[in-house]
């Protein structure tokens, strides 16, 4: 990088006036007894973004903070970033090369939608038992797992689509399984402090089931052949120069282009996501189901069982992660521990969409998603950018926790 | 002489206003009952009295000093305690260790056994001394009641506010409760209690206030106020026809 | 006996065994028939290790009720601070104009060395300043170990100063998720600024006592192990003193019900951060010594994993309880090293360094299902307890008060188990209604 400085002083610049918005708006909108609630977080975006040109107009006129504000707010500061990454590093092929660009976030939005889906499953566990389920990871990781031994080693040649199948039967079950015997108590005030309970056993069965796993495969990575190679096609049949189709590629526009296990994970998940969204907006127990996560006194006055809709939605939870893992172990190598970074981006991404939100973990899914294709793609300092990954989601986690715990879309606490 | 002053008290809940200009003053050791319809705001009031919850405007005083900006332990330290509507005993703490914390908290360099004589105490008056090493989370609902008003006598307040200290309590542990309250009050401590409870409330109180959707109605003697026609018209007519 | 007596003996045993336990050690002889090799002995300084950061989890998970996944992470500032003291940190009586020298009283100097780029063997600053700058002579001193310790207990203070305030406002599960989060972070940073803490391949350490003490050389298990055991001895009888004064009644009542602690006059503020403040630093005091006798740090040791290992042991010795806790620690630490054999049936062969941890899971999440309080913890609660209930009945059955005689609870009994169970009942009730 080549003028590091000018990126540092503007990161520095945006902390600096994010943290005085953050703390200060408060004061001066409770001084003037109007709502605060927004106004830490807005505060901290507001200034992040114009610094004092913003602030001072805002601390002066102090308008209602809307979502409308926040949201022009957040452009900035990202137009903010990009503008000082660029400045600071002309020749990056992030800025310099425009068909890069669109690949990246062509990638980024594909495995985006897969991240949105495990995500989605965690959240759906959130919404209606209350709990964020620690092993989630595991599920993820078991789901890979069984998809790969099917295709790879026990029944060699028979369509992915079984594998995927069954990962999903063998993750809804141990779903089932754990929710029954672990979780179940929980609602007849067997067990005290729920919710702490609830942590330490999710994360014990977390600690069961990589172990397990990890004696039963041992530790050598493992990565499945490609579900479903695509045709060889070129659009139009001379120059390819719209569509061009590989086994392992499609190159879009001459200039997009995604590998075809991801393509595959991504319509693999938007299928999945739309026989979720039917199954709980359509379906009798899916309506149950979202019943029960708004409110669950009213739910139970109508007949539905509380406690067999946690248990459906632990196994479905457990199932969505399951499907992550399996329509991915064809783009990542596997091992026991592929679950720990996988659980906590999904973590990430529950706490920015907001617990318990579905569109809210679909969104936060697609950012994360764009956020590590930038992440990977643009750092000029390869080992560094690739040891930092996993602590950029945990920076924007533990931002969100401090100042907006209610992520995008969440009810209030 | 204890001196309990709230000006102009709002409180909104995003644009839903809670209180609407409440003010009102307790001088003395004063038996205050507070009453209204359910959403009249009497326990944002308790909320904000104690500290828990700020008032969007208005200030509270206490003895000459502003309350209203300090955290509840402040306010429990400046010398207001309160129950909770749900029995919010220390559960997995004994009889005992629960009626010391208050103590304990009061006093920077106290120990605890410079205290147990006077817990003793309280447990007799509160006829729960038997169960002095047992886990809270063992009694009852109604001793839990009675172990919440303990702690307050721990806590040794000038003034303590009762939210709903009758709600599902066997009778006989009401007459220890009612017993409790005269008894302190007599020793000089003001008490403000919200109850649902009109006959009981109605021969304990001697000053009421009736909240009415965010407005504080009326405020005077019981009798005096049972003839108030914006009562009667808010809350009572409906209550007793 | 009373449990108090008890416990002082009981507690007074086993402090003379774990003191007298390196006698038996194969360095010194052994004691007749008893050798203790030398792999005992590390995996006694271990058990220590681990029972400091078990029992000090407890202090702050089951007392405080604060369920912290950070703790591994305090774990580490502390060995990470007392190591960059010792890569990057001399004292030398003449300044050594290559890297940052800051002028002590006399004619010390505290010299800052240079971080060196990866990858290139460049000499340190001030090895070349050795040849250059530095007149003949000059003495170079390594900071001590202890003050190197010292140095990392209070990052690990302010760490948990800084992570104790950030968190007072979240709960249960957002602060679960706060700390894993500051765990990775601090995790990815360790790995990615390789030029600083060597990342992956591990930052080392000096040894404890670089010189030897009293005839033992630098790499003999006993002067380590009268260290750990030491701290762990202080941790625990601070921790107890803490646990049994008003902090130890606070942190409980806050754990209960932090708004009702904070109407009845408890600083909530002031204890929350308090007792982040006072485990965090126990944790890093931990962690600087056991990785300057292990003798190198990596990143791995903030991994998630070994946070669980921490929170198994204390979960299953019994989560709120300091001794139970770090009970459980020193048995889980010999348990799991004796189950490392492998076992082969016919042609069955099981690796059981692995298997043992699956088992290890498996009796965690059992334990937090049906004996909530661990596995040592009910014990403590018979001894303990066990006259709670025949002194209320017996109270209850010589009424002295003519209106206890109308009170709703169960009539005056006779047996015990009687009243226990309707006891019991009662609770669960209570607990239903809610």
């Amino acid at each position: 990088m080549e003028n590091a400085a000018i990126f540092g002083w503007a990161l520095l610049w945006i902390l600096f006036w994010g943290a005085l918005g953050g703390v200060v708006t408060p004061r001066i909108y409770g001084r003037k007894d109007l709502e605060i609630s927004q106004a830490s977080f807005g505060g901290a975006v507001i200034g992040a973004a114009l610094g004092p040109f913003s602030l001072l107009p805002l601390w002066v006129a102090t308008p209602k903070i809307t979502n409308r504000l926040i949201g022009i707010a957040i452009a900035i500061v990202v137009g903010i970033f990009i503008a000082a990454f660029a400045l600071a590093d002309p020749d990056n092929l992030c800025v310099a090369n425009g068909g890069f660009v669109i690949s990246q976030l062509a990638n980024g939005i594909v495995i985006g939608i897969i991240y949105g889906l495990m995500a989605l499953g965690l959240t759906l566990i959130f919404s209606i038992l209350g709990v964020v389920s620690f092993a989630h990871g595991e599920f993820y990781m078991i789901g890979g797992m069984v998809t790969y031994f099917i295709s790879a080693k026990w029944l060699p040649g028979v369509s992915p689509l079984v594998a995927i199948l069954a990962s999903c039967i063998v993750t809804f079950a141990i779903g089932y399984v754990f929710e029954r015997i672990f979780l179940r108590p929980m609602g007849s005030g067997e067990i005290e402090r729920p919710t702490e309970y609830a942590i330490l056993v999710t994360f014990g069965l977390a600690f069961f089931l990589q172990y397990f796993t990890q004696a039963l495969t041992s530790a050598v990575p493992v990565k499945a052949q490609r579900f479903f190679p695509f045709p060889r096609a070129e659009l139009p049949a001379d120059s390819g120069a719209l569509l061009r189709m590989t086994p392992g590629n499609v190159t879009i526009f001459d200039a997009i282009s995604i590998p075809n296990p991801r393509f595959t994970a991504a319509v693999l998940a938007l299928i999945m996501l739309a026989a979720l969204l039917w199954f709980l907006y359509r379906t009798w127990v899916g309506k149950a189901l979202r019943a029960v996560s708004q409110d669950r006194q009213a739910a139970a006055v109508t007949g539905i069982n509380p406690n067999s809709m946690n248990t459906l939605a632990f196994s479905m939870g457990a199932m969505l992660a399951g499907l992550s893992g399996a329509s991915l172990v064809q783009v990542f190598s596997w091992l026991p521990q592929v679950g720990i970074p996988a659980a906590a981006r999904s973590f990430v991404i529950i706490v920015l969409g907001g617990m318990g939100s579905l569109p809210g973990a679909f969104l936060g899914g697609l950012i994360v998603g764009l956020v590590e294709a930038a992440g990977t793609g643009c750092i000029p300092d390869a080992t560094r950018a690739a040891a930092y990954i996993p602590a950029y989601g945990m920076v924007i986690l533990t931002l969100v926790l401090l100042l907006k715990p209610t992520g995008l879309f969440g009810r209030e606490l | 002489m204890l001196n309990l002053t709230a000006n102009n008290i709002f409180k909104n809940f995003g644009g839903l206003e809670v209180l609407k200009d409440v003010s009102f003053t307790v001088e003395g050791p004063e038996l205050i009952g507070l009453i209204g319809p359910n959403g009249a705001g009497k326990t944002t009031l308790t909320n904000i009295l104690d500290g828990a919850l700020k008032p969007s405007s208005g200030t509270v005083y206490m003895n000459g000093e502003r309350i209203d900006t300090r955290p509840p332990y402040g306010v429990a330290r400046a010398g207001l305690g309160r129950t909770f509507q749900v029995t919010r005993a220390f559960r997995r703490m004994t009889v005992l260790e629960n009626l010391l914390i208050p103590a304990m908290a009061m006093r920077a360099t106290a120990r605890q056994r410079d205290f147990e004589e006077k817990a003793q105490e309280v447990l007799e008056f509160l006829t729960i001394a038997h169960l002095r090493n047992e886990y809270a989370r063992a009694l009852s609902g109604g001793q839990q009641k009675l172990l919440e008003l303990g702690r307050l006598l721990m806590l040794d307040p000038q003034m303590i506010i009762l939210d709903e200290p009758f709600a599902g309590v066997h009778p006989r542990l009401m007459e220890v409760i009612y017993r409790y309250i005269t008894e302190t009050n007599a020793e000089g401590k003001a008490f403000i209690i919200i109850s649902h409870d009109m006959d009981t409330i109605f021969t304990l109180s001697r000053r009421l206030l009736v909240l009415n959707y965010g407005d504080l109605i009326a405020d005077g003697d019981p009798e005096v106020v049972r003839e108030d026609p914006l009562v009667k018209a808010a809350y009572l007519g409906e209550d007793e026809e | 006996m009373k449990p108090t007596v008890l416990y002082r003996v009981a507690g007074a045993i086993a402090v003379v065994i774990l003191l007298v336990i390196p006698l038996a050690s194969s360095e010194l002889g052994g004691l007749g028939p008893l050798v203790l090799s030398s792999y005992f002995m590390h995996l006694a300084i271990t058990a220590f290790f681990y029972a400091i950061l078990a029992s000090s989890w407890s202090l702050l998970a089951g007392y405080a009720g604060q369920f912290s996944f950070g703790h591994m992470a305090f774990m580490a500032i502390g060995g990470y601070t007392s190591g960059l003291i010792g890569k990057f940190i001399r004292f030398t009586t003449a300044p050594s104009e290559l890297c940052t020298d800051i002028p002590l009283l006399g004619n010390w100097w505290l010299v800052v060395l240079n971080i060196r780029r990866v990858g290139t063997i460049d000499e340190s600053c001030l090895d070349m300043a050795k040849t250059e700058t530095l007149p003949a002579g000059t003495l170079i001193v390594f900071p001590p170990v202890w003050a190197s310790i010292a140095m990392g207990l209070v990052m690990g203070a302010i760490f948990g100063l800084l992570v104790g305030w950030l968190v007072l406002r979240l709960r249960s599960t957002y602060l679960a998720l706060f700390t894993i989060g500051f765990s990775e972070i601090m995790r990815a940073s360790i790995s990615a600024e390789i030029p600083i803490t060597e990342g992956q391949s591990g930052l080392e350490l000096v040894p404890l006592f670089p010189g030897g003490l009293l005839g033992f050389t630098s790499t003999s298990k006993i002067p380590p192990y009268y260290a750990m055991l030491l701290l762990f001895l202080v941790a625990m009888a601070m921790m107890t003193w803490l646990a049994g004064s008003r902090f130890g009644l606070f942190i409980r009542a806050i754990r209960e019900d932090e708004e009702a602690a904070a109407a009845l006059g408890v600083n909530i503020v002031r204890y929350k951060v308090l007792v982040f403040v006072i485990t965090s630093t126990l944790a890093a005091a931990a962690g600087a010594l056991q990785f300057h006798y292990i003798g190198i740090i990596t990143p791995n040791t903030l991994i998630i994993l070994q946070m669980s290992l921490v929170i198994a042991m204390a979960v299953i010795g019994g989560l709120e309880n300091i001794y139970t806790a770090s009970v459980g620690a020193i048995v889980i630490t010999f348990v799991l090293e004796l189950l490392r054999t492998n076992i082969t049936i016919g042609p069955l062969h099981v690796d059981m360094t692995l298997w043992r941890l699956v088992f290890f899971g498996l009796l965690l999440m059992l334990t937090l299902r049906f004996q909530r309080n661990g596995l040592l913890f009910p014990i403590l609660e018979r001894i303990n307890r066990g006259g709670v209930a025949a002194e209320t009945v017996s109270i209850r059955a010589a009424p002295t008060d003519e209106e206890e005689e109308g009170e709703e609870t169960n009539p005056p009994s006779s047996s015990e188990e009687n009243a226990t169970v309707e006891k019991e009942a009662e609770s669960n009730d209570v607990e239903s209604d809610r």
